[in-house]
């Protein structure tokens, strides 16, 4: 009889296990779907997991976004530089003094500015956009002079 | 910024002009079209570039000690020619650019794998020996690659601050070897800082390259740590002179050259000596049966399966580019420390603040102390020890100010004149940390960089700034830094780097 609770009893809790583990499963790897601005005023959405960084993001799901987390996030550049809305922007979390620096040197710097390979997907995030400021202007110089030379 | 703002009308013109010259080809020799050249051509191009005459610029370099006064001759140039000016380096015609705002025009546009430099004695010394190019020398598809695999390791916050155990090892040392140095003295004086902080950052990168320790800091230092470090300073003392010696001059003096290699040899065997060590050990345990882990970076770079010689060149780099930037950084900070004891000891408080009686500084700590990165900002800024970096454009011209720069020239940045340019830093060459803490006194953000910026940006960057944190902070809280004499002044030099001119003496006084 003893014998035939404790089976029970494991039963009961190896349930209760695979149902937590589920769930723990679910939560990490929660879907959030998110939108990119990107420099040409194309609207980009993407699902992204949960945990992964606002890079990983555009990386993984091949976001056409040019020139985009040149240094492969090591905060080496400032290429994955993103724009948020104030909201969106208080709650994500706080800056260190390392991607501060280097986001002083960043183009087109706003109050709103974050490095995307900082910033990781949280729940919250559900439906937020974000800009991808205009680096263009650099970019078409180089062509243009480039163009120039092959003559 | 005026210089970019005024950019697109002039390259409307350009591309107009471009147009002409695809459409009429003919038209350039058409001496009707002259005025209107004229007109179009708003860009100025290398011809219109001032600058020193080769010859001046040749006796500046190797008969008033030019070679050593770099980093002033960057300075003077840019108060007689303005913020763009060619000079001919030996034979190496290179465009020199000290202007913020320029050097940010040209860092955006360096591409997909930027290039420091394509003629470099680095790279002849390994084309010779037949050694493989590290991250300091490689190129193209080959750098990423490498430049990929470490970056993951060593620039990514939380791998980094993983170091903080075997770095605080080895600051455990250095303290006990300060304790030992001013033991030996009257006034409790460690002579030459600077030598004592070589052996730091050599143990440093040692212990992150192999996780294992080489005794530089014990009372006896090994001889072949002494002359590992003696080869160091003696190939970057050879390094600009062997550039700027035309060939011919090779042929008549041998000896710079000859020495250089040397010193390259000797290091090259040093870091083999010691992959090889690791590498015996690790494969006697895996045959024992043992699972092998490690959390050093000859281990990642093994895994990668990367050629043996390819391990041997790159290592070889990570090491001889992790010792005299430490020892800089610190040797210089200690010196304006013991300078400014009212910046010495609002440090002081800042850090027993944080540490709240707790005597091992870690990371989590350091990144809570604002005036400790902004002293060793500061310091950087006075003295970095980059004083001017590289960039070559191989595959088109670019655009610098009002210049177009031909592909393939190489470019100079002037990092130690825009740093000390008193239009960016008020009262440039004082020591004040607090500049960096004023929000509202913002100056321009290429103004100071001393580890450069984007992807071929200093490797060891996060490394070494939590190594130096961790060091200053200890430092700091065994002892009160004092001059040995008074008013003694010591300057930098260029000897490839900034480095202290003469030995800095300190008193160490216990707290």
């Amino acid at each position: 009889c003893l014998s035939h609770t404790h089976t029970a009893l494991r039963q009961i809790l190896d349930a209760f296990l695979i149902q937590t583990t589920r769930q723990a499963a679910m939560e990490t790897n929660s879907l959030v779907t998110v939108h990119f601005i990107n420099r040409n005023g194309e609207r980009l959405t993407a699902t992204a997991k949960e945990g992964e960084s606002m890079l990983d993001v555009v990386v993984n799901q091949n976001l056409n976004i040019d020139g985009f987390g040149a240094c492969e996030g090591t905060l080496a550049c400032s290429t994955c530089h993103l724009i948020f809305e104030e909201d969106a922007f208080k709650q994500v979390d706080t800056v260190t003094d390392e991607e501060m620096d280097m986001l002083d040197l960043a183009y087109g710097l706003t109050d709103t500015s974050r490095l995307g390979c900082q910033v990781c997907i949280k729940k919250w995030m559900y439906g937020i956009t974000v800009q991808v400021p205009m680096e263009v202007s650099d970019i078409r110089r180089q062509l243009e002079v480039g163009k120039q030379s092959k003559q | 910024m005026p210089g970019t703002m005024l950019m697109p009308q002039t390259l409307k013109l350009v591309g107009r002009a471009s147009l002409l010259s695809k459409c009429f080809p003919e038209i350039w020799a058409e001496p009707g079209f002259k005025s209107q050249m004229r007109v179009i051509k708003t860009h100025k191009t290398l011809e219109d570039m001032p600058g020193p005459s080769t010859l001046s610029f040749f006796t500046d370099l190797f008969c008033r000690r030019g070679l050593a006064r770099l980093h002033e001759l960057q300075v003077e140039g840019k108060a007689k020619y303005g913020p763009v000016w060619k000079a001919s380096f030996g034979p190496i015609l290179t465009v020199h650019v000290a202007e913020p705002s320029l050097i940010e025009q040209v860092l955006r546009q360096e591409g997909k794998h930027p290039i420091r430099s394509d003629i470099s004695s680095w790279k002849d010394y390994r084309v010779c020996r037949g050694h493989a190019y590290g991250l300091l020398t490689a190129e193209g598809e080959e750098w990423q690659k490498i430049r990929s695999i470490l970056g993951k390791h060593m620039l990514k916050p939380k791998e980094v601050e993983s170091y903080t155990g075997t770095l605080n090892g080895v600051v455990d040392d250095l303290i006990r070897r300060l304790e030992h140095q001013r033991s030996h003295h009257r006034d409790h004086v460690v002579k030459d800082v600077a030598g004592e902080f070589y052996k730091f950052g050599l143990e440093g990168i040692s212990s992150v390259l192999f996780e294992s320790r080489i005794g530089c800091l014990e009372p006896e230092v090994p001889k072949e740590t002494e002359t590992f470090i003696d080869s160091i300073n003696t190939m970057f003392a050879m390094t600009l002179l062997t550039m700027a010696m035309p060939k011919f001059l090779h042929r008549v003096f041998p000896k710079p050259w000859q020495t250089f290699c040397q010193s390259w040899d000797y290091m090259f065997a040093f870091a083999k000596r010691h992959i090889d060590k690791r590498m015996a050990e690790v494969s006697e345990r895996i045959s024992r049966g043992e699972m092998v882990e490690g959390k050093y970076l000859t281990y990642y770079l093994a895994q990668e399966k990367l050629s043996m010689k390819s391990i041997y060149g790159n290592v070889t780099e990570l090491l001889l580019a992790g010792v005299d930037t430490i020892s800089s950084t610190l040797s210089w900070s200690l010196y304006e420390l013991s300078r400014h004891p009212e910046m010495q000891a609002a440090l002081h408080t800042e850090i027993t603040t944080v540490m709240k009686g707790g005597s091992i500084p870690e990371a989590a700590d350091v990144a809570q102390m604002p005036l400790l990165k902004a002293v060793v900002k500061e310091a950087l800024r006075l003295y970095p020890v980059i004083p001017g970096n590289a960039r070559v454009v191989a595959d088109r011209d670019i655009q610098v100010g009002d210049y177009v720069i031909p592909k393939k020239t190489l470019i100079t940045l002037c990092h130690y004149a825009t740093s000390h340019d008193p239009s960016f830093f008020p009262d440039p060459d004082s020591f004040q940390p607090t500049r960096w803490l004023r929000k509202e006194q913002a100056h321009h953000p290429y103004a100071s960089i001393p580890f450069g910026f984007g992807k071929r940006s200093c490797i060891g960057r996060r490394i070494a700034e939590l190594e130096v944190y961790l060091a200053l902070a200890r430092i700091l809280l065994h002892f009160e830094v004092k001059p040995e004499k008074e008013g003694d002044v010591v300057r930098p030099m260029t000897r490839t780097l900034l480095v202290p001119e003469k030995d800095i003496n300190l008193q160490f006084v216990r707290r």
